[in-house]
């Protein structure tokens, strides 16, 4: 954890300033900020245009596009790059890749291969009512493979594929968990 | 009454404890092995634990409530709303065992609780009602000979139903069987009744309801509308009163009509006349709910009155202590339910833990709430996890401020319906007034709020990178060309 005396007290000789960079990308590389499920990838010359001021030691002020909007930097670890930020109301957790970080992404990336749909999980907790499938069964795609109960609400499962079923994992009047696999397929 | 038990959970427990504990009687609060830390039980002066999470083994055990009413001495039964508040065999058993059953009499609940029934009591009292068939059905034949007669599309009810379960909308002849079959199955697993009637699906409906209060003297008045037309999966989801449609005319003639719908069933107690309203303002009687409703805040900010301790004194024999005449509507409140749900996906339920959790606070701003920080949203029973309620002296005024209340509402952990909140507070046809029970078909799809939360995203990435790039200036002394000892101090 970045220690939080030390930035305030830093934080207070450039408040109400705004802030200048010494330090911009180099080479004109561009730098990747994820924000919750969201990738954004910036490049120099974007952010050396940023109308940003900081006002107090976590608040800032950004105007973009004519909207002026507030921030607050409510957290940070110790390298500066993984942050929480409280825009507008929403928390976000923004996660800095330099260089070396988008790299090692590449890397993991490349040893994930893209997957058929080898099962079906469920979409959210719940106790399985019935099921409608057996093993071997062939079935087509909208077919009904089980009902889920969840919030006293029946949800019909239904399959967005054509395919054999090769086991059925779930019996009916089960307790499943968001994710748990229900039925594998071939 | 000198110790009231609250047969209930979550928010509404809490809600009513607060209300008993400042008459200075004693509460009891009923528990499941899941919600054994939930704020009601710490809250309550006593506490006693029904049995497993699933609410058939406990929070709608109505003979081990009553047991532990008559261990512990308690005076009279809050039921609060769902689970067995509109239970007429409940309420029953409570009577006959010498407890006050904080709510309507039995009979009254009885003929309100079968909407067949309803529409029969209600006939000879002239009030408008949507054409269908007044008796239940299993057969689907049969269900598909009304639904020719009276055309599509068509709604499938479940008579004891609420809450839109056991509920099914049926555009055409062929799926008429499915969701027969569906409706009666989700009556029976949630009400023990799978008896379900078909009636004609007004397009475009409102949803305008009356909040009725009683005494047992005959004395009955409205606290005028609550305009509930914002809904997902028939549930409603933003509330508010009053109504920006409604004339003073039509207030008084639906209030006539609810107060004489409650009349037609001798009923006591507070109560819920629910209307549908067309296009053109007229209104059809659709039930009575013979309970508290969730959304009754908004009721409450704008007359100032306490239902919940309306409901006690009405129980303990006292008369109301006000007439129709002395009722007026200060201001205008607005209320957002907030569910543990996607608004991203299908408003499917979010489970998981409340991470982050904190309220919004403000003059006019209420939090009904029955969580906190760290705890888990079980699967087992409704996902709402609080009400957000604000007032104002106008409407525009309320809705300022709960977007406000909206943004100061930090949860994490899992999807509520808080940004659903603000899109519905920003919309033009929200903020018009003209709006109908289509509002979320109408104008709302996830992107619209994928849309905001990105451009957010992209101002929290250009902030986190600000502080970044800054703290690497300050860290690398080749760079720091400034003579400030504090700053030095930070290398």
């Amino acid at each position: 954890m970045w220690p939080v005396n030390l930035w305030v007290g830093l934080a207070r000789v450039i408040s109400h300033k705004e802030i200048k960079y010494c330090h911009m990308p180099e080479n004109n590389k561009s730098i990747a900020v994820k924000v919750n499920d969201f990738n954004f990838l910036f490049k120099p010359e974007d952010l050396k245009g940023l109308n940003i001021v900081q006002h107090s030691p976590s608040e800032y002020n950004l105007i973009k596009d004519n909207r002026s909007v507030n921030a607050r930097l409510l957290d940070s670890d110790h390298t500066g790059k993984l942050l929480r930020v409280e825009v507008d109301g929403e928390l976000f957790e923004v996660e800095i890749k330099d260089d070396l970080d988008q790299m090692l992404d590449k890397m993991g990336f490349g040893k994930a291969s893209i997957k058929q749909i080898k099962e079906i999980k469920a979409p959210m907790p719940g106790l399985v009512l019935e099921i409608n499938v057996t093993e071997g069964d062939e079935v087509a795609e909208g077919h009904k493979i089980l009902i889920l109960e969840a919030m006293k609400m029946e949800n019909a499962i239904l399959i967005h594929t054509n395919a054999k079923i090769k086991k059925v994992i779930v019996i009916a009047g089960q307790a499943v968990e968001k994710g748990q696999v229900l039925v594998e397929l071939e | 009454m000198k110790k009231i038990l609250v047969a209930n959970r979550g928010e509404i427990a809490l809600r009513i404890m607060r209300t008993i504990k400042r008459m200075g009687i004693a509460s009891v609060a009923v528990y499941s092995e899941a919600d054994r830390s939930s704020p009601h039980v710490l809250f309550a002066d006593e506490a006693v634990c029904l049995g497993p999470a699933q609410s058939s083994q406990s929070y709608l055990n109505g003979d081990k409530i009553i047991d532990f009413c008559k261990q512990l001495g308690v005076d009279g039964i809050h039921p609060g709303y769902g689970f067995l508040s509109e239970n007429a065999d409940f309420a029953q058993k409570v009577t006959d065992a010498g407890i006050l059953f904080i709510g309507p009499g039995p009979e009254a609940m009885r003929i309100m609780g079968s909407k067949l029934a309803a529409k029969e009591c209600v006939k000879t009292y002239n009030i408008p009602m949507v054409p269908g068939i007044d008796q239940a059905i299993e057969d689907v034949t049969i269900a598909k000979e009304i639904a020719n007669k009276i055309g599509y599309p068509i709604l499938i009810k479940a008579s004891a139903g609420g809450g839109g379960k056991g509920m099914r909308i049926v555009h055409k002849d062929s799926d008429l069987e499915e969701q027969m079959q569906r409706a009666i199955s989700e009556a029976k697993s949630s009400f023990g009744d799978g008896s379900v009637f078909v009636e004609k699906y007004v397009s475009s409906p409102r949803h305008v309801e009356i909040q009725v209060l009683a005494d047992n003297y005959g004395n009955t008045v409205h606290l005028f509308e609550r305009e509930c037309s914002i809904q997902r999966r028939h549930q409603k989801v933003v509330e508010e009163s009053p109504s920006s449609v409604l004339t003073p005319e039509l207030r008084k003639k639906m209030g006539d009509a609810a107060v004489m719908v409650a009349k037609s069933c001798k009923y006591t107690s507070t109560g819920t006349v629910e209307f549908l309203m067309d296009e053109k303002l007229n209104f059809y009687f659709l039930e009575m709910n013979t309970r508290l409703q969730v959304e009754h805040p908004v009721t409450e900010m704008i007359t100032g009155i306490d239902l919940v301790e309306e409901q006690i004194k009405i129980a303990r024999g006292e008369k109301l202590g006000f007439t129709q005449e002395d009722l007026k509507i200060n201001g205008h409140a607005v209320e957002l339910r907030v569910y543990a749900e996607d608004p991203l996906n299908k408003f499917l339920p979010s489970i998981g833990t409340l991470t982050t959790y904190i309220k919004p606070e403000g003059e006019g701003v209420r939090v009904d709430d029955g969580y906190e920080e760290g705890m888990a949203i079980p699967i087992y029973y409704d996902p709402m996890i609080a009400k957000l309620a604000t007032h104002g002296k106008t409407r525009i005024e309320a809705i300022q401020k709960m977007k406000q209340a909206i943004k100061d509402y930090k949860i994490e952990g899992l999807s509520t319906t808080l940004p659903f909140g603000t899109f519905v507070f920003e919309h033009d046809a929200f903020l018009s007034g003209h709006f109908d029970t289509h509002f979320v078909q109408d104008y709302y799809t996830p992107e619209l709020i994928i849309d905001k939360q990105k451009s957010n995203a992209e101002i929290a990435a250009l902030v986190g990178l600000s502080y970044w790039m800054e703290k690497g200036k300050m860290i690398n002394p080749v760079d720091n060309k400034s003579t400030s000892w504090k700053r030095r101090l930070a290398h």
